[in-house]
């Protein structure tokens, strides 16, 4: 986000794929986009990044994202890509 | 909780691999209007880059690279009547309750409640991720969104970068 200098952006620390809440909570869906929008109007110059104040009740980190992606597609049946470079 | 480093992680561990360093795109300034409409009396148009689309589009491949194609969705389309193709994160929640990726339903009672003042008629749906092709996303995908929020009327644009 600090490279792309959206105008305004707000970030959550939550893993992705839950950059609007958690599923099924709809109290916490509407507070994170009722501060994401509110941030429209507040945000005082350009480039502003708002660190918004929700915390993921679990640890997670790189090794966890990839052992979930991992885990989603052999759940669904589907086939690790494995990427080569070329040459 | 500490934060990934996405991009650094990323670097490392396709540079492992023997692939070489991605480019990243990096931008020295920020375009900035002040946005002066109350948010009441806005209209808030939705972007996400969750892989989302309709039964009756042509699905986005999870695997994708250079799509740089968008699907229109209207707001008003019941979640039973969309799918998720993204392989690039785990999106066994966001199956669970689309809202955690692509929030028309929570977007929709905002606006019912009056906290926005309406939402543009069409989400936009784009950006699988291992994305090359910059210039073709800036110079043939971004006037293809622009043009549609434009022929909406949208004051903002709500992005989930999914």
């Amino acid at each position: 986000m600090d490279r792309i200098k959206a105008p305004r952006s707000v970030f959550i620390n939550f893993p992705l794929g839950h950059q609007c809440g958690k599923p099924n909570d709809p109290q916490l869906q509407d507070q994170i986009l009722m501060d994401t929008l509110s941030h429209l109007t507040g945000a005082a110059r350009a480039g502003d990044i708002l660190d918004l104040p929700y915390e993921w009740p679990e640890p997670f980190d790189w090794a966890c994202y990839l052992n979930d992606v991992k885990a989603m597609v052999e759940a669904e049946g589907q086939l690790i890509q494995n990427w080569k470079p070329k040459g | 909780m500490t934060r990934i480093d996405y991009v650094s992680c990323i670097n490392t561990m396709y540079q492992s691999q023997g692939f070489p360093s991605y480019r990243w795109s990096a931008f020295d300034s920020s375009p900035w209007t002040p946005f002066e409409k109350p948010l009441d009396q806005a209209r808030i148009a939705l972007i996400s880059s969750a892989g989302v689309s309709r039964k009756d589009q042509e699905p986005f491949n999870p695997w994708a690279v250079n799509d740089l194609s968008i699907r229109q969705i209207p707001f008003d389309t019941p979640f039973e009547h969309l799918k998720l193709h993204h392989n690039y994160f785990d999106h066994r929640d966001a199956l669970r309750d689309l809202n955690c990726v692509f929030p028309t339903k929570r977007l929709t009672g905002l606006a019912a409640a009056g906290f926005i003042g309406s939402l543009a008629p069409t989400a936009i749906a784009l950006g699988m991720g291992r994305l090359y092709k910059r210039t073709a996303l800036q110079q043939e995908t971004v006037p293809e969104i622009v043009k549609v929020l434009k022929e909406q009327q949208a004051d903002a644009a709500f992005l989930v970068a999914a």
